[in-house]
């Protein structure tokens, strides 16, 4: 009550008659400000929230919370109480569960329509598509400091109950590469998905292409070349490992040119000029 | 002020618009009547920047719509009441539409208030809903930053003869302070009741456009809107 009361004595003071205008059949009218264009960084809480208000996006927040801790806690309880391949376990769900995250948030607009709302009140789309986008890999990056604050206790645990010294040892470099690796697998979602703008077809392709690899690799040489340097599994383990060469430099780059950068610029393009109905 | 000028769009060489030029005052209720696939949702799409016109330009309150500040908070717009996430309740979606234009989150409230849906179906997914209460919820979601202007398409579909009558009664208001309406409808009589202007088209062409007063001219606006749709798809034909 207070809040909206106290505006309103304020701009009595300052010009009643305009006011009392205005203020016809609305006791809050006074809140009409020159309108300013909407700034990014509300755009990027909306996509955010939008990431989370969902019935289904509800249920696989939840999911992934359930498999970061039972991974974890699984592998302590089998492996023993070593921190980093126990972090590490949860890249398995990530790699699964963040595509499809990344996925769904580009094409929900278009599949269930709501596009229209959406650039009827930002009609600058590309603003748009940018703070779709920073959410979801702003997400993973949350969700990888997630997995190390299970890790630790779950180490800390394991060790005591299975009376075994734990192991710490976890470079700085190898965490922020796996982290850098969990925003990789989301933006290839993000790329696919709103090159596609088909949740079915683009969930089909980021989850069957590390089988399609599985069998590349295996055909001869030239296979082997193709997974070397096209396939961001094989690409991203050195920046996983935290052990990067010049050439491991240059062979992801060109798999993140091939697999995000490429499908997200036609992408962006396409999303901007489609006629939205 | 709305304003259509010259307006054509050719789809896959098909025209679905034809030099369309007509204007909605301060003011003014206008409904927008034709028969389905008239071309009515393609003009408002123009008319929002959702799509782009072939030839011709369309602007809201002066400007082309894109090139408002903040377009949501000058301009209302429902589209498509059933373009909505199912999985998302009501206030959320009416959330989300406050936290894009900077207005307080009491707004919520005040729009259900206005639109009439009560605190629990707020809270329901709009999966749920009926077709009247989505209609609702999408003229309250149009009118969160009070609009000077309301672009409608078909808001009536679906609303029970006291849902027409209450909004009615909205848009009369609305109008009454100064506002610009459009509102489109292929239902004649819903049209009758809301509207003191009519753009009539048909296969993408303006027919005919004037008060209801005007173009009653003595016999019902049935028979006009029925004579003038019958006579475009013959001269298409």
């Amino acid at each position: 009550m207070t809040n909206t009361d106290v505006p309103g004595t304020k701009s009595d003071m300052n010009d009643t008659t305009t006011d009392d205008a205005r203020t016809v059949g609305s006791k809050t009218a006074d809140i009409h400000r020159p309108p300013a264009p909407i700034p990014f960084h509300r755009l990027l809480s909306v996509e955010a929230r939008k990431l989370f208000d969902t019935r289904s996006s509800k249920i696989m927040t939840v999911v992934l919370i359930i498999l970061v801790l039972a991974s974890i806690t699984g592998r302590g309880v089998v492996s023993g109480p070593k921190l980093h391949t126990l972090i590490g376990t949860a890249g398995i769900g990530f790699g699964t569960l963040l595509p499809v995250l990344g996925i769904l948030t580009v094409t929900a607009e278009w599949s269930h329509r709501t596009a229209l709302t959406t650039f009827a009140l930002e009609p600058r789309r590309r603003r748009v598509l940018a703070a779709k986008c920073l959410a979801p890999l702003i997400t993973a990056v949350v969700a990888s400091l997630f997995a190390v604050l299970v890790a630790v206790p779950v180490t800390a645990v394991t060790a005591a109950v299975q009376d075994v010294p734990a192991t710490w040892e976890i470079s700085p470099l190898a965490l922020l590469g796996w982290t850098g690796t969990n925003v990789l697998v989301v933006a290839t979602g993000l790329a696919v998905g709103m090159l596609l703008l088909n949740a079915p077809a683009a969930i089909v392709i980021c989850l069957s292409t590390p089988i399609l690899w599985a069998v590349v690799g295996k055909l001869g040489a030239t296979g082997e070349v193709l997974t070397e340097w096209f396939d961001l599994n094989t690409t991203a383990t050195p920046l996983t490992a935290g052990d990067m060469t010049g050439g491991d430099a240059a062979r992801l780059a060109v798999s993140t040119i091939f697999w995000i950068v490429v499908p997200m610029t036609a992408g962006v393009v396409r999303v901007t000029r489609k006629e939205v109905s | 002020m709305i304003e259509f000028s010259h307006v054509s769009k050719v789809y896959k060489g098909v025209k679905a618009l034809d030099d369309v030029s007509f204007t909605v005052g301060a003011g003014s209720v206008t409904g927008f009547l034709g028969p389905n696939g008239a071309g009515k949702s393609t003009a408002m799409r123009i008319l929002v920047g959702l799509s782009r016109p072939t030839s011709g330009s369309a602007t809201v309150l002066g400007r082309p719509y894109t090139e408002l500040d903040c377009p949501g908070s000058q301009v209302g717009t429902l589209l498509d009441a059933g373009a909505q996430h199912p999985g998302r309740t009501g206030r959320e979606i009416l959330t989300l539409g406050v936290m894009m234009l900077g207005l307080p989150v009491s707004r919520v409230d005040e729009v259900l208030d206005l639109v009439g849906l009560t605190g629990r179906e707020s809270r329901r997914t709009v999966g749920g809903y009926s077709l009247g209460m989505r209609q609702r919820l999408g003229i309250g979601h149009a009118l969160l930053g009070r609009p000077k202007a309301l672009i409608l398409d078909e808001p009536a579909n679906g609303l029970d003869p006291q849902g027409i009558q209450w909004m009615r009664e909205l848009l009369r208001g609305f109008s009454g302070s100064g506002c610009s309406v459009l509102l489109s409808s292929h239902l004649l009589h819903e049209v009758e009741q809301v509207a003191d202007h009519v753009v009539m088209i048909g296969r993408g062409r303006v027919l005919i456009q004037g008060t209801v007063d005007e173009l009653r001219r003595g016999r019902s606006l049935e028979q006009t809107f029925l004579e003038l749709t019958a006579n475009a798809d013959r001269s298409t034909a």
